[in-house]
């Protein structure tokens, strides 16, 4: 590993791309992670904007594809897959439902991708597979472990009384179910209780993340609903649930009104709902969306990689959200430094929604100041055990 | 006599639906329909709890039928559901709110 590592290290960027879009899984996140830390280093040096720099990532990107999509059609029964409506690189068809499918897994893929260097939910290029029109009057979204499934919500009623339009006409739902996947194969969370919910925060972060980024936006600019357009003209909602304020999506005479806690105090105690796993979440949302619009810019870039990290390197099946909490803390050091903003914005945004760090590192250390300007880093091996960004930032001076 | 306690929890959005309803007390072409889909289901023969482990966002359905004799409880989810009990859960779903 630590020689795999020495090899990212001494490379320029342009090959970090290439290798974050080409190399083995493990040297692909390694290196997107060196991309994300040693971009805003070079670009503070050389003044260049972040848009200068992901353009020209996307336009590399662009230039090959590894993503296998396919889209089936349960027409209206529960049989899945289905029929097969649209593969990898057939035309757009008529129906929308499909179409929605195929392009959100597109988009989806692409941010896994380009921004933390993982190739599909497996990160070994599983196909992404998509049934659309499940069942009858089917109100819901999901993922069953091996396949993304939407229901058109209540096309069954009449116009005036439907409530819910179609499950793919929302970008961050695609990326909600997609994301599900992912963390099957990562940290694999119990989907009850406090690991459950952690789960459904993973989903909604990176579903909204996924908009986000399909959308050019920075975390000033998002407005980190989930379920965005999923509601019919009928109900007083914007989406099923806001990172950004959880608990204020809709209140509605039918729907009654969103029961998403924003703060520890708040923690709803249940057995429904496998304890309650779309109600906690709003917890463990909010404190991303806190620490996201406190480092600006797109989170995906700072906020996104410091949870990726966790999710596929420290987050195991029974972590709760005080184990989350830690681990995401620790990430951030791993990836921009101890004691870094982004350490402490990790820290504010557990902390407004009352979780404290606990643990080694959680003490506040002598602030390390930064030197600049930074000189041109020497080339130098990691040690067995060291990660790349040991040594990347040390290598620029941010870290002993 | 027949009461049927019927709960969908789970689904993206977590909203639970439910409806409490006494055969006894229904208009008859409403009760003859949901006896005759109680009895096309098998109910009384399946499993309580046939779900091991809800998939991310499905929904989880709890049944739970009292007679004069006999008071049985079935929880399903989409992935784990006898085709059976579908037929069933559909029309139940048409009297939640
Ligand atoms: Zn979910």
């Amino acid at each position: 590993m630590s020689h795999r590592h020495s090899i990212l290290c001494i490379l320029p960027p342009y090959m970090l791309e290439q290798i974050a879009q080409r190399g083995t899984s493990g040297q692909r996140q390694t290196a997107a992670r060196s991309i994300a830390a040693s971009q805003q280093i070079r670009n503070k040096r050389r003044g260049l904007s972040l848009a200068t720099f992901r353009g020209a990532l996307h336009a590399r990107m662009a230039a090959t594809t590894l993503k296998q999509r396919a889209v089936y059609s349960a027409n209206f029964s529960t049989q899945l897959p289905g029929t097969l409506l649209r593969g990898e690189g057939d035309d757009p068809v008529s129906d929308p439902a499909v179409n929605e499918a195929y392009n959100g897994c597109g988009d989806t893929y692409d941010v896994f991708s380009t921004a933390f260097g993982r190739n599909s939910i497996d990160n070994n290029g599983l196909k992404l597979i998509s049934t659309v029109h499940y069942d009858k009057g089917y109100d819901n979204a999901f993922w069953d472990g091996e396949q993304m499934i939407y229901g058109d919500g209540d096309e069954d009623r009449p116009s005036t009384e439907r409530l819910f339009n179609r499950f793919t006409v929302s970008l961050d739902i695609i990326g909600h179910e997609l994301t599900h996947g992912v963390t099957q194969y990562e940290a694999n969370l119990d989907y009850n209780n406090q690991s459950g919910a952690l789960n459904e925060a993973i989903s909604d972060i990176f579903g909204s993340l996924v908009k986000q980024y399909k959308l050019g936006q920075t975390a000033a600019e998002a407005n980190w609903i989930i379920g965005d357009g999923l509601f019919t003209a009928n109900v007083k909602g914007v989406g099923i649930r806001s990172l950004k304020a959880p608990g204020t999506a809709y209140n509605d005479f039918v729907l009654g009104s969103d029961p998403q806690p924003a703060h520890m105090r708040d923690y709803v105690t249940t057995i429904e709902d496998n304890g309650g796993v779309h109600i906690n979440s709003g917890i463990v949302n909010h404190a991303f969306y806190i620490m996201a619009a406190e480092l600006g810019g797109f989170a995906w870039q700072k906020a996104g990689m410091i949870w990726y990290t966790a999710l596929t390197e420290k987050l195991t099946s029974g972590s709760n959200f005080q184990n989350a909490a830690n681990l995401t803390y620790e990430a951030a050091a791993q990836i921009f430094g101890a004691n870094s903003l982004e350490q402490k914005a990790v820290k504010n945004g557990w902390s407004q929604v009352g979780i404290s760090i606990t643990g080694i590192g959680s003490e506040e250390p002598t602030p390390t100041p930064i030197p600049d300007p930074i000189p041109v880093p020497p080339v130098s091996v990691p040690e067995q055990g060291q990660g790349c960004m040991t040594v990347l930032m040390r290598a620029f001076g941010l870290r002993k | 006599m027949m009461q049927i306690i019927f709960e969908r929890t789970g689904g993206i959005m977590g909203r639970k639906v439910s409806v409490s309803l006494d055969l006894d007390e229904m208009p008859s072409d409403q009760s003859t329909t949901l006896r005759r889909l109680v009895d096309e289901s098998d109910l009384f023969t399946l499993d309580e709890e046939p779900i091991k482990t809800s998939r991310p966002d499905e929904f989880i359905y709890t049944i739970t039928i009292t007679t004069k004799t006999i008071q049985q409880t079935v929880r399903a989810s989409d992935t784990s559901l006898p085709e059976s009990l579908r037929p069933l859960l559909n029309e139940l779903l048409t009297h939640t709110g």
